[in-house]
């Protein structure tokens, strides 16, 4: 009886993460046209910067980050020194450091190695789908690391695809359709609903006009300072704004 | 340009890149459960990625060329393309929408202007 229960709890534990793992693979379909152009213009960049296919695949599969891999194409095509173009790859990653604190809260009661997982797995996309469905409430009470694996799921099999299409074909696929250009827009969907407050709108303002500044800095340090900015403008005006007297905008 | 790059300097660059990407991605996630953040960061990171995404977004729109000319101009394909994507968002929040009727103002600015 207690045993036939407790198995009975279990089968319907696992029909209900598959079901949020569904969710999230169906939560991520519309961005997948800003993932596939973005993983194909990676993939043709590989091999026009030089990289014999085997090689383009391997970056492909162990780095998985199209913005860092863009970044190191012309610097290992200009045979800079490895530290350079490593450093250069960090720090267009440190934003995945902020990401990742951003997402902290909602896995912390994951063990270490799903928590290991689902950060391999995050990218602009995922994470900036995952965030404004957290503030949209449109998140899944329960099994969230299901819902964001299968988000993950489609958007890595997605980008791996179009990254190995764009790898072997690469002669063919035309450059200067500006193909990527969907995978800002998918960015600029994604993020536009968020921008309704106030101090999401300073923030973002700031953090534009400062990496427009700083664009020039070496190692693409510009990004992370525009990030930088922005953010800490957007709390300054959320802590100016909850100590405004009631009655003004709510936050 | 297309002279296949040397194997083991490309090997160590594919794993140094493999590990910041992973290093980077997993920081906050693996340091985890043990770490108590204070309100104030809480509340920076909300804002995290609205601020993120536009410092990336907004440079891309708006440089150009290799030495990243700034293009305020009106006519600017890209500049169009992501105000006709802002636009369409204001009434409709499905992305593929969005899409569709940004990439179609881009190219029709790129072929037209």
């Amino acid at each position: 009886m207690g045993v036939d229960a407790e198995h009975r709890r279990l089968v319907s534990e696992k029909d209900e993460r598959r079901v949020a793992f569904r969710l999230g693979q169906r939560a991520i379909i519309p961005s997948l046209f800003g993932a596939g152009a973005w993983g194909m213009v990676s993939g043709v960049a590989m091999v026009k910067g030089g990289l014999t296919v085997p090689w383009a695949i391997m970056m492909s599969l162990l780095v998985y980050a199209g913005s860092a891999q863009l970044a190191a194409l012309p610097l290992i095509a200009a045979g800079a020194p490895l530290w350079v173009i490593v450093t250069t790859g960090f720090i267009t990653n440190l934003r995945f450091v902020i990401y990742s604190a951003a997402l902290r809260p909602y896995f912390a009661d994951l063990p270490a190695r799903a928590r290991a997982r689902l950060g391999f797995f995050m990218t602009d996309f995922t994470f900036a789908l995952f965030m404004r469905s957290a503030l949209e409430g449109k998140l899944p009470g329960k099994h969230r690391d299901a819902w964001f694996s299968g988000v993950c799921a489609n958007n890595w099999l997605t980008w791996q695809i179009s990254a190995l299409t764009g790898i072997v074909a690469a002669s063919y696929v035309p450059t200067d359709w500006g193909l990527e250009f969907t995978g800002t827009l998918a960015l600029v969907a994604l993020v536009g609903p968020s921008l309704v407050t106030r101090p999401a709108l300073s923030g973002a303002l700031v953090a534009a006009i400062v990496a427009l500044l700083t664009h020039a800095l070496p190692f693409r340090l510009g990004l992370f300072c525009g990030a930088i900015a922005g953010i800490v403008t957007a709390t300054l005006a959320d802590a100016w704004q909850s100590a405004a007297p009631p009655g003004a905008e709510p936050a | 340009m297309n002279d296949p790059v040397s194997g083991l300097v490309l090997a160590v660059v594919i794993v140094g890149l493999a590990l910041s990407t992973f290093a980077t991605r997993t920081s906050f996630l693996l340091a985890g459960a043990r770490l108590r953040l204070r309100h104030r960061v809480e509340v920076a990171l909300r804002y995290a990625p609205v601020c993120t995404l536009a410092a990336i977004i907004v440079p891309d729109i708006l440089l150009h060329g290799p030495h990243g000319t700034l293009d305020l101009s009106p006519l600017n394909p890209r500049l169009i393309g992501a105000l006709a994507t802002g636009l369409w968002l204001c009434w409709s929040r499905h992305i593929f929408g969005c899409l569709a009727v940004g990439m179609a103002a881009y190219s029709l600015a790129r072929v037209c202007l």
